[in-house]
């Protein structure tokens, strides 16, 4: 097989979700080994695809292969297909890298769960609709793996549905994604009246021939962003994502860290082309990736929730992969997201591991210490950090100093002192985060006490991301790639098809910079934190009410959002429901039925019953029927 | 031959009868015969036209047939529903059965 038959890289997870959605309660265990075998069969595909992918005579031409779906009369051919490029391929690698992981860390962390078997089905789906989102050739099957990937998340946030707040954060996150998929609707279907095909491709070259005005164009694209938005938790959609930390802790690292919420970049992405058609689509995507990668800075700086600060992060290295979109690369924002991938899929399963031995406790403030007691844990935990607060050699500064490039090249340094700002922050709470977790002495001795390292099936995934939070980054260099069989670094593997390879080149004065940020960050956080003090923090919360406020409300989106509910969506209901009460029920419903009633209570004197009289009526019509047929004939 | 219009006066006469028996009487056995009156004028009409029109073919005359035989047919379930009358209520003034009304 070859790369045509990338779709059985979303198949075998499909079948293995009915199998386990049907039957996984009567199997032994689960069928848990079943969804290991499915994602690991995935993943191997995956080097197979690869393989043929780069051996392609005419190198890294996509591949594609689709089939006719349905066709309704001569001019609407609606077909459906795949299309591997090397954006996909970089998606193929990370999706299921990291699904495979989550699948093995699973085992341990949810043994002995209720319903550990459904969690495991509702896994298998989501991957298979991962995976079919990132090959997706159209833009209709987008949409379609696009909603399959939200239902996942929503159950898996849910999955603890016997706890309210579980379940509100699943409608919470439904809904919010939801109103920027209305916008991905409404863009998809403006790209496919100007153009009259779904097909991504067909629509970019037809964009780039000029067929489609500036103004409509810009109105689609910012429809089609709206959804992007939604799904990737930019501000001001961003109040779903750390909500949906009630899941499962794999699920935050799976879904809510590495793969779907990295959806919205994936499709900016494939879109890239359309955007930079658009008059100031570029700026919008910049701004808002700038905006949401400052708030969410401020916003974890204050919270003591280990998953909430790592849910903050996330939002905000999906602002920073948004501004290298917005600058124009996608190579680089693929870049950022595979590293960011590894390296918060392992922060998120470290602090899986911790909340794990803790027995669910994942406040900071209750833990310390805890190093000692989990090495491994700790040891990865710590290259996590490292490696999102951007210090070399880690993956992650050498993305985050890509895009710091590219910015300045583009937007130049107003854009760049916003992004450092947020860096910095970064930097500072992954420190915070560390440092209160795994540094210091312990502030609850009890749990202290209870706590053990997690056994090898979940420290080996931990592991496994550590070497890769160390390595991927690499890949960016021209020899590196090479020697893995791709035409160079990986900018010269991911690059639109006009623009031409970038090649990466190392500058120092932009690594000086990058490191001096994430060291800021780090240090200040090490002078305010070390040694289990948090004197110092606490004095400049006292000093700056106003502000600490501010930031451990985070903005008040919440309760500016809820007061929006309440007062406009509330009511303006209570205006319909006037309306439907009133004038649909009252006025229509039983108003009809009394006029009926009514009339019936007045003409049923016409039913005397004697026969005479009906007698005497039919007489009568019959002759004034033959009346009017004489007048009418004349 | 006799001229088609003393057919249909007569026809249109018999009519007439009939429809002054329906609507003036109130024995339940007269207003049946009113309606057969009828349904002969009517009878007589499609024989009157057959035989004028076109007197080799003989289809308004099956037709006279066909209807004297659903006329028999009507007679006989209307007296059956004459004698229930009478058995009910020991008359047949129609006007005495006007419970169907609202």
């Amino acid at each position: 097989m070859g790369a045509e038959e990338a779709w059985l890289l979303a198949a075998i997870p499909a079948g293995v979700f009915l199998v386990l959605a049907l039957f996984g309660r009567a199997l032994p265990r689960g069928g848990d080994y079943l969804g290991v075998a499915a994602i690991l069969s995935s993943f191997l595909l995956f080097f197979v695809v690869l393989v043929d992918f780069l051996d392609t005579p005419g190198k890294l031409g996509p591949v594609v292969n689709d089939i006719e779906w349905s066709s309704i009369g001569e001019n609407f051919d609606l077909r459906m297909g795949i299309y591997v490029d090397p954006i996909t391929i970089v998606m193929f690698a990370v999706v299921t890298t990291v699904a495979l992981m989550v699948n093995i860390f699973s085992i341990g962390y949810m043994k002995g769960e209720p319903r550990y078997y459904w969690f495991f089905a509702v896994l298998q789906l989501f991957v298979a609709s991962m995976l079919l989102l990132v090959m997706a050739d159209n833009l209709l099957l987008v949409y379609i793996s696009w909603e399959l990937v939200g239902v996942c998340s929503f159950l898996l946030i849910g999955f603890y549905w016997e706890k309210r707040s579980a379940t509100e954060a699943a409608k919470k996150a439904f809904v919010t994604t939801r109103i920027g998929d209305v916008g991905l609707l409404i863009g998809i279907l403006m790209l496919w009246k100007a153009t009259g095909t779904f097909n991504i491709q067909e629509i970019i070259h037809h964009v780039e021939e000029g067929g489609v005005g500036q103004n409509y164009l810009f109105a689609a694209v910012a429809f089609v962003f709206l959804g992007c938005m939604g799904k990737s938790a930019q501000v001001p959609f961003h109040v779903w994502l750390p909500d949906a930390m009630e899941g499962p802790t794999p699920v935050s690292a799976l879904i809510h860290a590495a793969t779907m919420v990295v959806a919205g970049v994936y499709l900016t992405a494939r879109l890239l082309p359309l955007f930079e058609v658009a008059d100031g689509a570029l700026l919008m995507v910049t701004i808002v990736g700038l905006t949401t990668a400052l708030l969410t800075g401020f916003m974890a700086l204050a919270q003591t929730d280990i998953k909430k600060v790592l849910a903050y992060s996330t939002v905000g290295q999906l602002g920073f992969m948004f501004v290298a979109l917005g600058a124009g690369h996608p190579a680089v924002a693929m870049f950022h997201l595979m590293t960011h991938a590894f390296f918060k899929a392992l922060l998120f399963l470290g602090s899986g591991s911790v909340i794990h031995a803790t027995h669910h406790n994942q406040e900071m403030d209750k833990l310390g210490g805890l190093w000692k007691k989990m090495p491994i844990t700790g040891t990865t935990f710590f290259i996590g950090s490292l490696a999102l607060a951007g210090l070399p050699p880690l993956a992650g500064f050498w993305s985050k100093d890509e895009i710091f490039v590219v910015l300045n090249d583009k937007w130049g340094a107003w854009a760049v002192v916003i992004l450092a700002f947020a860096a910095v922050m970064t930097a500072f709470y992954t420190t915070r985060l560390f440092i209160r977790t795994f540094m210091g002495t312990p502030r609850d001795k009890d749990v202290h006490d209870h706590t053990e390292e997690s056994g090898l099936v979940m420290t080996g995934p931990l592991m496994f991301l550590a070497f890769l939070a160390v390595v991927s980054g690499f890949v960016v260099f021209h020899g590196v790639g090479k020697a893995l069989g791709f035409p160079g670094g990986i900018t010269e593997f991911i690059f639109l098809p006009h623009h031409g390879p970038h090649k990466y080149h190392f500058d120092l004065a932009w690594a000086a910079a990058s490191v001096a940020m994430g060291a800021t960050g780090l240090l200040l956080a090490g002078w305010m934190y070390w040694g289990n003090s948090t004197k110092r923090s606490t004095q400049l919360a006292e000093a700056q009410p106003g502000l600490y406020d501010l930031i451990r409300n985070k903005f008040y989106f919440d309760e500016l959002y809820q007061a929006g509910i309440d007062r406009g969506m509330l009511g303006f209901s209570y205006v319909v429901s006037w309306f439907d009460r009133y004038v649909v029920n009252d006025t229509g419903v039983d108003g009809s039925a009394q006029v009926t009633g009514f009339s019936g209570g007045v003409l049923k004197y016409l039913q005397t019953g004697r026969l005479p009289n009906y007698a005497m009526a039919v007489a009568v019509g019959v002759v004034a029927l033959a009346v009017v047929g004489l007048v009418v004939r004349g | 031959m006799v001229p088609l219009e003393n057919y249909l006066v007569l026809s249109a006469v018999m009519f007439s009868l009939g429809v002054y028996g329906v609507l003036a009487r109130r024995n339940a056995v007269l207003i049946l015969m009113s309606v057969e009156l009828m349904l002969n004028a009517v009878s007589l009409n499609f024989v009157a036209f057959a035989a004028y029109l076109d007197p080799d073919k003989v289809l308004g005359a099956i037709f006279a047939v066909f209807i004297i035989t659903v006329a028999a047919a009507e007679v006989g379930l209307a007296l059956a529903i004459v004698i229930r009358l009478f058995r009910n209520r020991a008359t047949s003034n129609v006007d005495e059965a006007a419970s169907m009304k609202w």
